[in-house]
């Protein structure tokens, strides 16, 4: 501070002001009053003109940060395709699968069928109870059995083959949903980057951290959450059926 | 496969209730092994409680959390309609919260299976619900 506060003007200010006012420089005059009414002023001006740079520069920079820019218009909306593909690249493959299965299940029932009519005759040959009627009733069902089971077996196994096909969405997801992860790592550092530009010190942002892992997450106003991924490490929920069934019976279920 | 035993109605019409198509599937499929061939799907809450009001179903299952009317709103809209009432519903899953348990319980739920399940399980399930009703 150049003007002790005690003071509230000196000689030599009041000489350079009528200096001022009689050589017509009246803005310097002005300055010159100002200065004198508030001295402290013109440091927090200066202190003022500083941060308002600070803050300049650092928007500046946010705006040069590309990388944000790309995350908000490229990556994000690209992330939820990648999202959209896993949904329907899952959906496919249970259809795929459930197609397959629900063709062999009346495959495997035509030969269990094809069975229960040799079944009785065959119990008969092998007791020695059999007459030549039926053994030949026998060896027509046995033919019609030894036929399609042959047929179905390569049927079967064809659309086992399908349904083993139909696995392959967990390596193609699975390499989707990691790009993802990477993603929200990215924009979590971005974040944090943007928290401490603004001031916030790692120490609120960790306590803060600390205090939603301690916390569940929120359930949404009807209540629903879909699955639960920590299940051991909660006590709200339901681990299985079997605690859910005991819920229930405490209940009076 | 299994071998259903019982008094159990097999040409019961049953509603299920489910918005993704592959789950509703899967319980077809499950229901149809059981021997159960007279059912109907719907894609949540708003879809099904129009169809139970004009057709005779006989038994619903439901997913609790869907798009428009959820599972356990579809329960409540059942026990506060007069002809739909008695109907029996069970529950078929994710949510395993135990507010929610004790919720559905209080709503009138007949059975509570959580996700993933098996078969076996909804057969267990189902026995016990008509068992229960006689």
């Amino acid at each position: 501070m150049t003007v002790a506060l005690t003071k509230s003007i000196t000689l030599e200010q009041a000489k350079l002001f009528v200096e001022y006012l009689e050589n017509d420089q009246q803005d310097k005059a002005d300055a010159l009053m100002a200065e004198i009414q508030n001295p402290i002023n013109s440091d927090l001006f200066a202190e003022i003109g500083k941060l308002t740079r600070q803050l300049h520069d650092s928007l500046m920079n946010f705006q040069l940060d590309s990388r944000l820019n790309d995350l908000a218009t490229a990556d994000i909306p690209d992330a939820k395709e990648r999202l959209n593909y896993v949904i329907s690249r899952t959906e496919e493959a249970a259809n795929k699968t459930m197609d397959a299965v629900e063709s062999i299940f009346p495959a495997v029932d035509s030969i269990q069928e094809q069975l229960q009519l040799v079944e009785p005759d065959w119990q008969k040959l092998m007791s020695n109870k059999i007459d030549l009627n039926e053994f030949k009733g026998l060896c027509h069902h046995i033919d019609k059995l030894l036929k399609m089971t042959g047929k179905e077996s390569i049927n079967i196994h064809s659309l086992m083959t399908e349904v083993l096909m139909a696995q392959d969405f967990q390596d193609l997801t699975g390499q989707v949903i990691r790009k993802v992860i990477d993603l929200v790592r990215e924009v979590e550092e971005s974040l944090i980057s943007m928290l401490t530009a603004f001031g916030i010190t790692e120490d609120m942002l960790s306590s803060a951290q600390d205090k939603t892992t301690k916390s569940k997450p929120k359930v949404g106003e009807n209540l629903v959450e879909g699955p639960i991924m920590n299940k051991e490490e909660r006590d709200d929920v339901a681990v299985d059926q079997d605690d859910v069934d005991d819920l229930l019976s405490s209940l009076g279920f | 496969m299994f071998s259903s035993e019982g008094a159990l109605d097999k040409n019961m019409k049953v509603l299920v209730v489910d918005d993704f198509s592959t789950m509703r599937r899967i319980v077809k499929n499950l229901l149809r092994d059981l021997g159960f061939t007279n059912i109907s799907e719907a894609d949540d809450g708003s879809t099904a409680l129009p169809m139970l009001q004009g057709g005779d179903f006989d038994f619903v299952v439901t997913d609790w959390n869907m798009p428009g009317m959820q599972g356990i709103d579809l329960l409540k809209a059942i026990r506060a309609d007069e002809s739909l009432a008695h109907l029996p519903v069970l529950l078929i899953t994710a949510e395993a919260k135990k507010e929610q348990i004790v919720m559905a319980a209080q709503a009138g739920v007949n059975g509570y299976i959580v996700k993933p399940f098996t078969a076996a399980t909804l057969k267990t399930k189902l026995d016990k619900i008509f068992e229960r009703l006689g």
